[in-house]
């Protein structure tokens, strides 16, 4: 190549000489075994053989059939709600609290978001140490205000143990929420706050009236990019539960990894994959439209 | 320092350590400065997540002048050679690669590569590579319950031993292997899938001072165990349990401590129509066994694989525990553990029945002793085969596996020969590392032994189908034993019908 037309793509007013190194990076991370992932699902490993045979819908067939499947969503949709519900209540009302400029918050918020830093995995051993009935801090405090017999395994009870698994979920990521949502607080302008309480608005009629319709967009991000990764979950599930006691805790994520790395059942992990895929990408789509989320 | 004088000062420290009179940490601080390496004392307990001290640490255990002398011989002309093996992280591996493989790696000059990893990825690797026929492993360690699908992606080791006699090691006696493990863990269709490798095995471990202070004797049956364990929990509970058990829901292990019941119970998993039968009187009688003791174990129970249960023994939580020999040296460690001295091991309880193997489908021995269990194997498709035979015949020679034996925390050979070896019975004391458990474990091996079924759908029987729903009967689903058993058969149905 001349060196007059490397200068001009340099110096190029178009996009794609800049473009291009991402646009690989992407068609051979993201595209290629995103299609790849397509037509592994129309196919299943044959340990035997050693080899992938084609089987035409079957896998979608199955799926369509499998009651462990539909279980693991509405685990999954369960997980998602609870999570979700509970991180943007817990997360405004931290927010708003941490908003105050008293004494010692500056380092309540560098602490809380020491909590976004390790790793989910590590976070549910300590949950999963943290509920032992043995020797577990959560069942004694629970014991303690007679809510619950220090003796019951909460991770080993179908009843309690998605909410075992929640408390670890909530505790990580309810500061992430309150990260965002300071942020959006800490933008909104003062001129309606003063005139609201010049008129003898209440703080919850400010809230309601102005807080909350001001933040709806940055609401609605940070509703986003939870919701994609709860819908996702697998560490926690993993270190603390496996999904159990029995199918309680399983979750769609859990369930395609078990079927594409424990039974090498590849195609059918694909999928499981692929669906968990569309439905994020379904919802995500209709949140975006429904609430006019701006990136 | 004279080294006479520092070798006998290293054995004098070293016999303190083992009876618990030296902290590991002054016994690491002793050794250092002594020219042992800190590594000596870093051994993994294979499938358990807490580690084991080696009882003896002295450099009089080191391989053997012959079998060095064999390896320089023969390994001449694969030096510069690097051997691959993706292993889980079991006892063997372990000390093979923490402590011996720099004396095979010098002696040969053949660099061995080991990839310690969880059982799964395992699979997935060796599955990969036979699919692909690469060969970027030349050495597979295969799990018992893969024998069947890798059957055909390995050397017969015995067929390389008569098809290659100038790499043959002299005295390497492949029949020293324990007829039983062979059978058990990689004879498939008259073919040898490697040599047995590890033997975790089910046997009776039991406090024997809490034994002798409720004037009980070792449980001897099931009726036994249960009436032992209740009478503990009653007198010593919520402190100590009498029995601790491995019940997860949706964990192998759940599904390893059920086999044991149901084998002992007169039952078994397939009949030899090949068809469950886990929900026939027998196993309906197990569950029902399983049941009773279940409610005289600690409360987290549930939530425990072998790792939890093993935990609760050793922090004195449960004073019995049906489950691998492997945790017995750990037990002794005085640095590790409140029950040094105190735990004492016998033969597990006597089933109330025993089905016949050949009652049994798909090669299913039923037996107390539940056995798990792996083997090594040179893989058809490496590139260096010769050389892999080499450190496969080094590996699982007697010599090793006494080595492996007393370094690696007294994990169970799979040779007869290494249960007599000297340094192997030298260990047979109170003290971490001890190999006291192992006349136990060998007359486990030898007349009580219980092994799975051998077929390509058990991977998802036994680590899903059977413990998702044992877990599901636990937690109050069902409203039997029956009808959680009754599910279980429609369901391992449905798997092997595709």
């Amino acid at each position: 190549m001349a060196v007059t037309q490397v200068k001009r793509i340099a110096i190029s007013d178009s996009p794609i000489p800049w473009l291009l190194p991402l646009v690989c990076l992407l068609v051979v991370f993201t595209i290629y075994p995103l299609i790849y992932n397509v037509w592994l699902s129309f196919h299943e490993f044959v340990p035997k053989k050693r080899t992938l045979k084609f089987v035409g819908m079957a896998n979608w067939v199955q799926l369509w059939n499998d009651t462990r499947f539909w279980s693991a969503l509405g685990v999954t949709f369960l997980y998602f709600f609870i999570a979700l519900v509970f991180e943007i209540i817990l997360g405004m009302a931290i927010a708003m609290l941490l908003d105050a400029e008293l004494p010692g918050f500056g380092m309540l918020r560098a602490t809380l978001s020491m909590t976004l830093v390790i790793p989910p995995a590590i976070a549910g051993m300590m949950f999963l140490l943290m509920e032992d009935p043995q020797f577990g801090v959560l069942p004694y405090l629970l014991n303690t205000m007679g809510l619950l017999d220090k003796s019951t395994p909460i991770l080993a009870t179908s009843s309690l143990a998605l909410a075992g698994v929640l408390v670890a979920e909530i505790w990580q990521w309810t500061p992430f929420m309150v990260l965002i949502f300071m942020a959006g607080l800490r933008s909104l302008p003062a001129e309606p706050y003063e005139a609201a309480m010049i008129d003898g608005a209440s703080s919850f009629q400010m809230f309601r009236r102005l807080t909350l319709p001001m933040m709806s967009k940055v609401i609605a991000v940070a509703v986003l990019l939870r919701g994609i990764d709860l819908f996702r979950v697998f560490d926690y599930v993993f270190v603390m539960t496996s999904g159990g006691p029995g199918t309680a805790t399983y979750t769609v994520s859990l369930y395609a990894w078990q079927q594409t790395f424990s039974f090498l059942k590849w195609g059918y992990g694909a999928t499981l994959s692929l669906v968990s895929l569309v439905m994020v990408m379904i919802m995500a789509n209709i949140f975006i439209k429904v609430f006019k989320v701006r990136w | 320092m004279k080294d006479s004088i520092r070798k006998m000062h290293l054995a004098s420290i070293t016999d303190k350590f083992v009876k618990g009179q030296m902290s590991r940490r002054n016994f690491l601080m002793a050794a250092g400065k002594l020219g042992l390496g800190a590594s000596a004392l870093g051994m993994g307990m294979g499938r358990r997540p807490f580690t084991i001290s080696q009882a003896n640490a002295q450099e009089g255990l080191q391989p053997s002048a012959d079998v060095i002398a064999w390896l320089k011989d023969v390994g001449k002309p694969f030096a510069g050679t690097t051997l691959k093996l993706a292993t889980e992280s079991t006892p063997p591996s372990n000390a093979i690669n923490s402590q011996l493989k720099k004396y095979f790696e010098e002696a040969t000059g053949i660099k061995v590569e080991i990839e310690v990893l969880p059982l799964e990825q395992v699979l997935q690797k060796l599955t990969l590579d036979v699919a692909s026929s690469l060969g970027t492993y030349d050495l597979y360690y295969i799990d018992q319950s893969w024998a069947a699908s890798f059957s055909q992606d390995v050397f017969d080791p015995r067929e390389q031993i008569e098809a290659k006699a100038d790499l043959a090691m002299p005295n390497y006696n492949i029949d020293d292997f324990l007829p039983a493990l062979v059978d058990g863990i990689c004879k498939y269709e008259n073919r040898w899938v490697g040599v047995p490798y590890d033997i975790p095995i089910f046997i009776m471990i039991y406090r024997k001072d809490i034994y002798e202070k409720l004037g009980f004797k070792a449980p001897a049956t099931f009726e036994e165990l249960y009436n032992n364990s209740a009478a503990i929990t009653k007198e010593m509970g919520p402190t100590t349990y009498g029995y601790a058990g491995q019940m997860k829901s949706g964990h192998y292990a759940l599904e390893c401590e059920w086999t044991s019941m149901l084998w002992g119970h007169g039952g078994s998993i397939f009949n030899a129509d090949k068809k469950f039968v886990g929900n026939d009187e027998q196993g309906i009688a197990a569950l029902d066994y399983y049941t009773k003791l279940r409610a005289i174990m600690p409360p987290g129970v549930d939530g425990w694989t072998w790792d939890g249960q093993g935990q609760a023994v050793a922090q004195g939580v449960a004073a019995s525990m049906l489950s691998w020999g492997e945790f017995f040296p750990f037990f002794d460690d005085p640095t590790q553990t409140k029950v040094s001295g105190l735990c004492e091991v016998v033969i597990p309880p006597q089933p109330i029945a025993l089905r016949k193997p050949a009652d049994c489908g798909y090669g299913e021995i039923p037996g107390v002793g539940h056995q798990g269990g792996s083997s090594l194997a040179v893989s058809k498709y490496s590139k260096s085969p010769d050389a892999a035979w080499l450190f496969m015949q080094w590996a699982t020679c007697a010599d090793t596996q006494a080595l492996i034996t007393t370094l690696g925390g007294g994990t169970g050979p799979t040779r007869a020969s290494v249960y007599d070896d000297p340094r192997v019975l030298a260990n047979a004391r109170v003290g971490a590392g001890t190999t006291r458990h192992l006349p136990v474990v060998r007359e486990t091996i030898a007349k009580y032994m219980g092994s799975e079924p051998d077929l390509p759908e058990w991977a998802q029987l036994s680590s899903d189908t059977i413990p998702v729903s044992l877990g599901k009967y636990f937690a109050g689903s069902y409203s039997s034993s029956k009808q959680a058993l009754d599910d279980i058969a429609a369901q391992v149905d449905a798997v092997m019908k595709g």
